[in-house]
């Protein structure tokens, strides 16, 4: 439902968006990880066609971006990061005054704005006007804006930004709902949504897509050499007839208190904690722990991600502040965000 | 259609939401009722010649004062208050054309400006239970007005689309507005009879002059709305640019 080739969106000299290619299937949720200023936002706004795309192109529902882009648009639900609303409108009015730019028909628009008030639990804040309500019900308000004309691919930018607890996992249950007949492209920086919402990621840092694959495969590719931890009570003498074991390629004794704790690295695909136990019970050790490390999405995010100094900020992109990185304070990225919010938009 | 429709709408009414709108209509009606103050006391007087004292209405220094001060406030949250809260983004996302939506905000635009219009409309009405009233000049005076403002708000309209801070809008507005006015009040200084009848075409006090006593001169209908239709296009322009430049 989604196809983009080679896209590139350049500002200047600066590229925010480089040769993106990628594509989301109808019944798909995808989710567009990166870091502040990676090109999410930016990429959205291409496919969306707020922003005309520098070079590359893209297809929503089977319409060209550029050529077609009014049959793009109109298959399109769009959630902007500002999740902007005019605040003097009602939740209703602002809904059906949405059906009508979309073109819907007069007759249909009653029922439409009440399927989707009650799709996103508005019903009661329906009569309520858009400056009143909560940051949760703007959100809500706001994904439901997207969704009045029942498009086939919907594009959110960061649904669950600024939300409570309780909030986000009523937004996410929606978006699941939502993804199962639509192409749903949902960005976040937020690492336990992808794993709760998404069927598929695409990691993207400084414009590029570094990575691509379900949160379980990406774990799985980047997890590196696959490590086995055991701590057996006392001292244990000989520890190194660990690394006897077929499989292991090396074993380290780390510090412990009372006990012997060791860090295994096994090869690739090398199954060894059983031989580890038996090991252990022919020895005469006792094993208090045995467990696989298991590496976290968090974990592949800041390996892709994350730049050594003097590579992260070169003179020049540091000193115009347009790309903040994922190596800064999460204050600073914020702020500069901000900025750059402000000079895209 | 329907949704060009639902942009005016949105447009006219979004102004009675905002309380600068009801202190802009309540200047307008002080002002104008203190003109039709001035209009009835000049009836007073006994031999008064009736017919002149309605296209008053049209032809006074606070017509023109509020004109050029008044529109550039009303046109100047068109595009500028959108693009500051990011709304513009959804606008520009519908599948809706950039000439729809320019159009669309500026006949809501004018729509609010005709609704200021509209309680003057009692005036005409009081006069002609006393006075006999030449409906004529009247229609004339009210189809200058509605020219001349929709003129007028199509530049700050195109005005409103190259900023996001409202009050740089209006400044860029009224900026626009005073050489186009003044060009044909030139017309007084100018000798040269040739270069004379070039500047009639754009003296726009002599047209409301004109429109206030009836007379509708087909070149000056083209002249306003030629320049109306030059301005929207400029918009269009500057939003579809905009859209190119972060």
């Amino acid at each position: 439902m989604i196809e983009v080739q080679s896209l590139t969106k350049r500002y200047g000299t600066h590229a925010a968006v480089e040769e993106v290619t990628f594509s989301v299937a109808q019944g798909e949720i995808v989710g567009f990880l990166g870091p502040n200023g990676a090109g999410k936002t930016t990429t959205m706004r291409c496919l969306t066609g707020f922003l005309p795309p520098s070079e590359g192109s893209a297809r929503v529902a089977g319409h060209d971006i550029v050529s077609d882009s009014r049959s793009a648009r109109a298959n399109t639900g769009y959630l902007p990061e500002s999740a902007a609303l005019y605040p003097e409108m009602r939740v209703r009015e602002y809904l059906a005054y949405r059906a009508r730019l979309e073109g819907i028909k007069a007759s249909e628009i009653l029922d439409r704005v009440e399927e989707i008030v009650g799709l996103c639990l508005l019903e009661e804040v329906a009569d309520r006007k858009v400056e009143n309500l909560s940051r949760g019900y703007r959100q809500r308000t706001a994904l439901a804006g997207s969704l009045v004309h029942q498009p086939p691919v919907l594009i959110l930018d960061e649904p669950t930004v600024g939300l409570d607890p309780a909030q986000i996992i009523k937004i996410r249950e929606t978006i699941r709902v939502l993804g199962r007949e639509r192409a749903v492209l949902l960005s976040t920086h937020i690492l336990p949504e992808v794993d709760a919402v998404c069927d598929r990621v695409l990691i993207i840092d400084r414009g590029r897509i570094v990575a691509e694959g379900t949160p379980e495969e990406l774990r799985r590719r980047l997890a590196g050499t696959p490590v086995v931890r055991a701590a057996f009570r006392g001292e244990v003498s000989s520890v190194e007839a660990l690394g006897a074991i077929p499989g292991v390629v090396s074993a380290q004794q780390t510090p412990g208190v009372g006990e012997t704790r060791v860090r295994v690295e096994c090869a690739e695909g090398a199954e060894v904690s059983e031989e580890i136990f038996r090991l252990a019970v022919s020895k005469g050790w006792v094993l208090r722990e045995l467990s696989r490390e298991s590496v976290s999405l968090e974990d592949v995010f800041v390996r892709l991600t994350h730049h050594e100094e003097a590579e992260a900020a070169p003179p020049e992109e540091a000193a115009s502040g347009e790309e903040p990185l994922a190596g800064e304070a999460p204050e600073e990225a914020a702020a500069s965000r901000g900025e750059s919010a402000r000079i895209e938009s | 259609m329907r949704k060009f429709l639902a942009i005016v709408a949105r447009e006219w009414r979004a102004y009675f939401f905002s309380p600068l709108a009801y202190v802009i209509v309540a200047a307008f009606l002080v002002m104008n009722g203190l003109i039709f103050y001035a209009i009835v006391n000049f009836l007073n007087s006994p031999n008064a010649p009736k017919g002149q004292a309605l296209p008053y209405l049209f032809t006074n220094y606070y017509f023109w004062i509020f004109n050029l001060f008044v529109v550039p406030i009303i046109a100047m949250r068109l595009f500028a208050e959108e693009r500051k809260s990011g709304t513009i983004e959804i606008l520009l996302t519908s599948p809706v054309s950039e000439t729809e939506v320019v159009l669309g905000k500026f006949v809501g635009a004018l729509g609010f400006f005709l609704t200021l219009w509209a309680p003057t409309l009692i005036y005409v009405w009081i006069l002609r239970s006393q006075i006999p009233i030449d409906l004529g000049p009247v229609g004339a005076g009210y189809l200058g007005i509605v020219l001349l403002g929709g003129y007028f708000l199509s530049v700050g309209t195109f005005a409103s689309t190259l900023t996001k801070n409202q009050i740089v809008a209006a400044i860029l507005a009224f900026g626009m507005l005073i050489p186009i006015f003044s060009t044909g009040l030139a017309e007084s200084m100018i000798t040269d009879p040739s270069k004379r009848d070039l500047m009639t075409y754009f003296n726009l006090w002599d047209h409301m002059e004109d429109f206030a006593r009836g007379i509708v001169d087909s070149r000056r209908v083209i002249y306003y709305l030629s320049a109306t239709a030059f301005f929207l296009f400029l918009a269009v322009i500057s939003l579809t640019a905009k859209k190119e430049r972060p």
